[in-house]
């Protein structure tokens, strides 16, 4: 397992000594367009030659979408218009270099939406920056589940606990006009990142996001201390400690890992929200969480034996794929 | 000096007199009765309809009309006749209504304009509020294709520029960016009025791009029209789904960092199978999965419920023939021509086929063509209810 570690890390600073991050590189060759570059054009099927089994071999799934992805990004093109036959698709030099690059760091196993810079949430498209986490797809699921229970609420008042990228504030805000929302976040890089995401998407008047790191008795950043809130949502860091020894690399390597650590059992982080939770939601107030498989139950006992008369267990949801992952819980 | 004043007002009115053995004129008699026939039947309807949602769909059909009529009358009234000023002795006081009379028969003559459209959208029959909107590619190999593809995109911005929602659901294309065919479900419930129109056979005259030698092809696309009843609903059930992603083991979540997005649902009742691969979002994947499902679904159920091929078989009547030959897409002489109205030529194909006024245009024309005809049946086969009560 370690040595398979060792490889990709490996891999990767090799790709990174000519690979500057995928938003830098981006805005280099998009101001030279055609006539600087010229020469000669390839046809894509061509410049994907071998590139399918490489990064097979690298233990890449599913490289069909992965080209696509890549294809469409080195074109500049929204990845809902490529045709799926690229038959018609030409790379002038300068993208046929790009597009190889780019699949060089996808077989050191670079995430795919770091390369990219981008990825899709909902109805929103965010940037994605180096370490800050990606958005699951499970994440959506949990987004559209709240959603649905807030479209006819008047007026919400919306606290995130650690909003990454912003991508569960942001398309709240996106479907639901009349939510408000704050969020709070450890790493400086993320916090730089949501604001710049709440911009793109126009959405900065009801969003603001404070960098602060949650801690005992020191919930809140300062000015915020006295607030409390309709809604509290938040997909804390869930993956117990042990269990990092088993993720890909992907994950491992390339992900901040702050926002995955969840302790020994995954819920440290959790019971954090739990507490912060009983200070600053109103009465009636609901906290919803996205957790791991096995958390739901686990959190249905400690709300019974910790926070009788403060926090009360609501329910719990599944997500896609039937796994028991999401739970709501309100405020007494 | 009076004379030559009343002299305009006398011709028009005798021009109209004589317009009168046009039967879509309102001096025509039988019009006349008709029209009043359609204000007692609304103000029946006013009366005695209660809870009865038919009588209130014709009475929502009615209002135009009666109140166009209605409007119509108080003007005339406002009219002096003719008499009543010949016997005016004060000169300035005849002047005056001179002046006032003909103000009011501008505004009588616009009242009859919007009257008479009224009547026309009255002659329309059933509404329904979807319809199912097929390309395919005919004689003509990949050329026929190229051009279907070119009908598909001129008629998806058509779409757009009538602001009716529409799906794709079934698309076939081929490797040169020609099409197969293509099926899309088309919401708005003026939406058939306007596009039973375009069924039928569409030629083209050209150069294609596939001919090495520069002889000029003539190939086909048809267009097929369903409208789809009111009555036709699916209703899904979450537990008759299987749905389908790559990434069903292990844990999930934080821990893996897999980016497949495609859905696959199938339909365990039907055991129809639908793929979405489109969006990088496999949330939108599913959406998408399920709309073309439902789509799916319906085309089936209209396909074999008897009140569609019903619905279809009148639709097709007169101009909506499949086999029918309905226009001309000649691009060496850059013109379109329609074969079933007079002066159906237009020039600019490119515009054209950009699906927006000019497209807009031609079809209201056709539109218009279809209201007069049906309505003078209509008038035709009336009978004035007195007379009928005279038989018995």
């Amino acid at each position: 397992m370690f040595k398979y570690l060792t490889r990709s890390v490996r891999l990767t600073s090799r790709a990174l000594t000519h690979y500057n991050y995928a938003t830098s590189s981006s805005s280099s060759s998009s101001g030279s367009g055609k006539n600087s570059t010229g020469g000669q054009l390839v046809a894509v099927t061509k410049a994907m030659e071998g590139w399918s089994q490489k990064l097979q071999d690298a233990g890449v799934s599913d490289t069909e979408f992965n080209l696509k992805c890549i294809v469409s990004h080195v074109l500049k093109r929204k990845f809902n218009t490529v045709p799926d036959n690229f038959s018609q698709l030409h790379f002038d030099q300068k993208q046929l270099a790009d597009f190889e690059r780019f699949l060089e760091a996808r077989c050191a196993r670079m995430p795919l939406q770091h390369i990219i810079g981008e990825w899709d949430f909902l109805d929103i498209t965010l940037k994605t920056a180096p370490t800050v986490f990606i958005p699951r797809p499970e994440t959506e699921e949990f987004v559209s589940l709240v959603i649905e229970n807030y479209k006819d609420v008047k007026h919400v008042n919306m606290l995130e606990v650690g909003c990454g990228s912003g991508a569960m504030s942001l398309s709240m805000l996106h479907a639901l006009p009349r939510v408000e929302a704050t969020a709070i976040e450890r790493s400086k890089a993320a916090t730089v990142l949501a604001a710049e995401n709440a911009k793109l998407l126009g959405l900065q008047d009801r969003f603001q996001v404070h960098n602060h790191t949650m801690e005992e008795d020191q919930y809140m950043p300062e000015p915020l201390k006295d607030k409390k809130y309709d809604l509290i949502i938040s997909n804390p860091p869930y993956v117990k400690t042990e269990e990092f020894q088993f993720l890909h690399p992907e994950v491992v390597v390339y992900e901040n890992l702050n926002a995955l650590d969840g302790g020994s059992d995954g819920l440290r982080v959790a019971r954090l929200v739990f507490d912060l939770a009983c200070r600053h939601l109103h009465s009636g107030g609901k906290l919803w969480l996205e957790l791991g498989n096995e958390h739901p139950p686990l959190v249905k006992t400690i709300m019974h034996l910790k926070y009788e008369g403060r926090l009360n267990f609501v329910g719990s949801y599944y997500d896609q794929y039937k796994r028991e992952r999401f739970v709501q819980i309100e405020k007494v | 000096m009076l004379l030559r004043k009343l002299l305009p007002v006398r011709c028009g009115y005798l021009a109209r007199r004589w317009a009168s053995s046009d039967p879509l004129s309102l001096q025509n008699e039988k019009l006349q009765s008709y029209l009043e026939s359609l204000r007692q039947e609304y103000y029946g309807l006013r009366v005695n309809a209660t809870g009865n949602s038919r009588a209130y769909e014709r009475l929502s059909q009615l209002e135009g009309v009666v109140n166009a009529l209605e409007q119509r009358r108080v003007l005339e009234r406002n009219i002096t006749s003719a008499k009543d000023i010949e016997q005016e002795k004060d000169e300035d006081m005849r002047k005056l209504m001179e002046e006032e009379n003909e103000v009011y028969a501008d505004l009588l003559s616009k009242q009859e304009h919007t009257m008479l459209q009224e009547l026309l959208a009255l002659a329309d029959d059933e509404v329904y509020p979807a319809l199912i909107f097929g390309v395919n590619a005919g004689a003509g190999g990949q050329e026929a294709m190229l051009f279907a593809q070119e009908l598909f995109e001129m008629y998806t911005s058509y779409f757009e520029h009538m602001g009716w929602e529409y799906e794709e659901f079934a698309r076939e294309t081929t490797d040169i960016g020609g099409l197969r065919h293509a099926n899309v479900m088309v919401n708005g419930a003026d939406a058939f009025h306007w596009l039973r129109f375009e069924a039928g056979v569409h030629r083209v005259q050209r150069v294609p791009a596939t001919e090495k030698a520069g002889r000029m092809h003539t190939s086909t696309a048809s267009i097929t029209v369903i409208p789809r009843p009111a009555d036709v609903h699916v209703h899904i059930a979450e537990k008759d789904l299987k749905i389908e992603t790559k990434r069903a083991s292990g844990a999930g979540g934080q821990h893996v960092n897999t980016t497949d997005s495609a859905v696959r649902i199938v339909h365990l009742p039907t055991g129809l199978a639908v793929e979405a691969q489109s969006e990088r979002s496999q949330l939108k994947n599913r959406e998408l999965a399920l709309k073309r499902l439902q789509a799916r679904l319906v085309q089936q159920q209209l396909e074999s419920s008897e009140a569609s091929k019903q619905a279809t078989k009148k639709a097709q009547q007169g101009s909506l023939n499949r086999n029918e030959k309905i226009r001309t897409y000649n691009f060496v002489q850059d013109r379109v021509t329609d074969h079933r109205i007079q002066g159906g030529t237009l020039h600019n194909l490119d515009g054209f086929l950009k699906g927006g006024e000019s497209l807009s245009g031609l079809v209201e024309k056709l539109q218009l063509e279809h209201r007069r005809s049906r309505l003078r049946d209509l008038l035709e086969a009336w009978q004035p209810p007195q007379k009928a009560a005279n038989k018995d």
